[in-house]
């Protein structure tokens, strides 16, 4: 048996489903992450796994230990919120030690707890701080500190890292990952932050509509999505409308826009297909030799990488390259690309244009 | 910064005037030696504050008034917190209506509820009272406790809350440690304001106090329509200087931007 099984769960407002039929099993000590759009149902999910909301039907297991009728405030999970919900009249200390108190944790041991968990976040030279004090960053901190000090069966990060800056979130990212490996907790974030989620996660799960769309390890999951949906939420992609020709046990031809190309074989029926090819997938060559022609449209310099929009037979592709150092093909110059057949991802029509 | 334009900064100097100038005359006709109301005064004298001591009514009715505020403004303080957490933060039927009844009394003319209340305190047998009197003004202040705690509910942020269940709080806990001290200037800006509405009510008291229970904004109004000495303008005074020492105690203690604004952080 799992540490946390999800099974089946479904929550229905008057008129809207929010979530249906969501299962979902986590080991202990693993890292999930719950991603999707807004109004996909995750934090839906994540309310009804913490107590806040009550499930229309399904099961929340934790630990052997069925959530149904236990109130929120007797699950014992460590929440961090995305406004991190700091006590704004409490001290750090006093914030940390809150959850210790309501347990009726003696105070010695209380203090022992509170500094390790702010020597565990790196805060312990501003206990005595109150939160308006400090910045997004620490205040993040110090909401982990409280979420984890009470060693929580289960760690609930909801979108914990969209209030901080660009720069800040990718140090918080590491950071958290190691926090999280550190007190060995076992892990749910909700995130809409693709990137976010690749970085920290063992696992994803896709969610779109209230629903699973998919599961599984962040590479997996970005090299074979199962849908164009989540083909483009994860990370860029070039979709292109295609049909299938033919398909055999290694290799499958495809047509699109009236030019043949060759695909990895697939599981589909000939007919209407998605073909999926990540920009970075996509090489610039300087000669000609069978390649596909290619008119530079745009060109954006993003420091580690340019970014390029090219005019193609197959329609317009997107193109990242990774900087070099040196020269690259500037708008309207004419240049050649190439990809490996088994880059192309060969997805299901799907209706919504995502 | 912006600085005011010439004429919003004459339009200010004007308003500023207007507010403060009555006061200004009150003050300064309180120390006059003669025997009838005069400004600019013709000498200085202490002579109307020593008359405040030989008329004992003015000093019964200013401890009414006083007692009377404290109990009136604690009461629709204990009403109106647990109201303004419910219309702030549930959905249910009625919350609109109920929200509205709270605050008719800002809507229906003092005069009118005079009488109502007048009708509704001999009903209950407690014409002239003292109790009579706190539970009128009650209900007459507490749209402005409402108000200000309405305020500062709907400005928490309810995750805090949450997150003080998720580490184990009970609901009172939750509501004693965290929710209380949060909505704490919107509670203290409230009674404040309640208790200086409920010293100054005059339109209502007048049809339901008895000689017993007069306070003195009602011992003033019949002082005036018997007599025009500058008796009225050393009390006034008195009452100005109470109420400017209360707002620099609050200021000091608290911060009137605080209060006046139900500010929460």
């Amino acid at each position: 048996m799992s540490f946390l099984e999800i099974k089946a769960l479904t929550k229905r407002f008057s008129e809207t489903t929010a979530v249906e039929d969501f299962s979902l099993t986590v080991e202990r000590g693993e890292f999930v992450s719950l991603l999707g759009p807004s109004g996909c149902g995750k934090t839906t999910t994540l309310q009804m796994i913490a107590g806040f909301e009550q499930p229309t039907s399904g099961s929340i297991i934790l630990h052997g230990r069925n959530l149904a009728k236990i109130p929120a405030r007797k699950r014992g999970l460590g929440i961090v919120f995305q406004t991190y919900a700091l006590f704004p009249h409490m001290t750090v200390e006093q914030n940390v030690a809150f959850g210790l108190e309501m347990r009726g944790i003696p105070e010695p041991d209380r203090r022992q707890k509170v500094a390790a968990a702010l020597d565990l976040v790196k805060l312990s030279h501003l206990a005595k701080r109150l939160p308006k004090a400090m910045s997004g960053g620490q205040r993040q901190r110090v909401a982990l500190a409280r979420a984890l000090v009470i060693e929580p069966e289960l760690l609930l990060l909801d979108e914990p890292l969209s209030n901080l800056d660009a720069k800040l979130r990718e140090e918080m990212q590491l950071e958290l990952r190691r926090i999280q490996q550190e007190a060995g907790v076992t892990t749910l974030l909700v995130t809409h932050d693709q990137s976010e989620a690749m970085a920290l996660s063992d696992r994803i799960a896709v969610m779109q509509s209230g629903r699973l769309m998919q599961l599984g390890t962040p590479f997996d999951t970005y090299e074979t999505p199962k849908s164009t949906f989540i083909s483009n939420f994860l990370g860029k992609t070039n979709c292109l409308n295609a049909r299938l020709v033919s398909t055999t046990g290694t290799a499958s031809t495809l047509v699109i826009n009236g030019i043949e190309v060759s695909g990895p074989s697939v599981n589909l029926l000939p007919g209407d297909v998605m073909a999926s090819l990540r920009p970075e997938r996509i090489d610039i060559v300087e000669s000609s030799d069978g390649h596909t022609e290619a008119k530079v449209l745009e060109r954006i310099f993003l420091g580690d990488q340019w970014l390029f929009r090219l005019e193609t037979k197959l329609g317009e592709l997107l193109v990242v390259r990774r900087n070099r150092g040196r020269r690259e093909a500037e708008p309207g110059e004419n240049v050649f690309i190439v990809w490996q057949p088994e880059h192309l991802q060969i997805l299901p029509a799907s209706r919504e244009s995502a | 910064m912006i600085s005011n334009g010439r004429y919003s900064l004459l339009f200010n100097a004007l308003f500023t005037l207007f507010m403060v100038g009555p006061l200004v005359v009150v003050i300064g006709v309180s120390f006059t030696p003669t025997g009838y109301l005069e400004f600019p005064p013709s000498g200085l004298s202490l002579r109307w504050f020593a008359a405040i001591l030989d008329n004992p009514d003015f000093i019964d009715a200013a401890w009414v008034s006083l007692k009377l505020g404290i109990a009136s403004a604690t009461v629709s303080t204990i009403v109106a917190v647990p109201a303004a957490l419910a219309i702030g933060r549930e959905k249910f039927s009625g919350r609109e209506a109920l929200q509205a009844l709270f605050l008719s009394p800002l809507t229906v003319p003092t005069v009118v509820l005079g009488i109502a209340f007048l009708r509704l305190l001999s009903v209950l047998e407690l014409n002239g009272t003292f109790v009579g009197l706190v539970l009128c003004h009650a209900i007459i202040i507490t749209p402005f406790v409402l108000r200000l705690v309405l305020s500062s509910v709907v400005g928490m942020d309810r995750s805090i809350e949450k997150a003080a269940i998720s580490l184990g709080a009970s609901n009172w806990t939750v509501f004693r440690r965290i929710t209380m001290p949060l909505i704490m200037p919107g509670i203290v800006g409230g009674w404040v304001l309640a208790f200086i509405t409920s010293f100054d009510e005059l339109t209502v008291t007048v049809f339901i106090v008895n000689p017993s229970t007069t306070t003195l904004p009602v011992r003033l109004f019949s002082h005036i329509t018997q007599t025009t000495d500058p008796l009225i303008a050393s009390v006034s005074t008195v009452v100005i200087l109470f109420t400017v020492a209360l707002m620099l105690l609050i200021n000091r203690f608290y911060g009137l931007d605080r209060l006046l604004m139900g500010e929460t952080k």
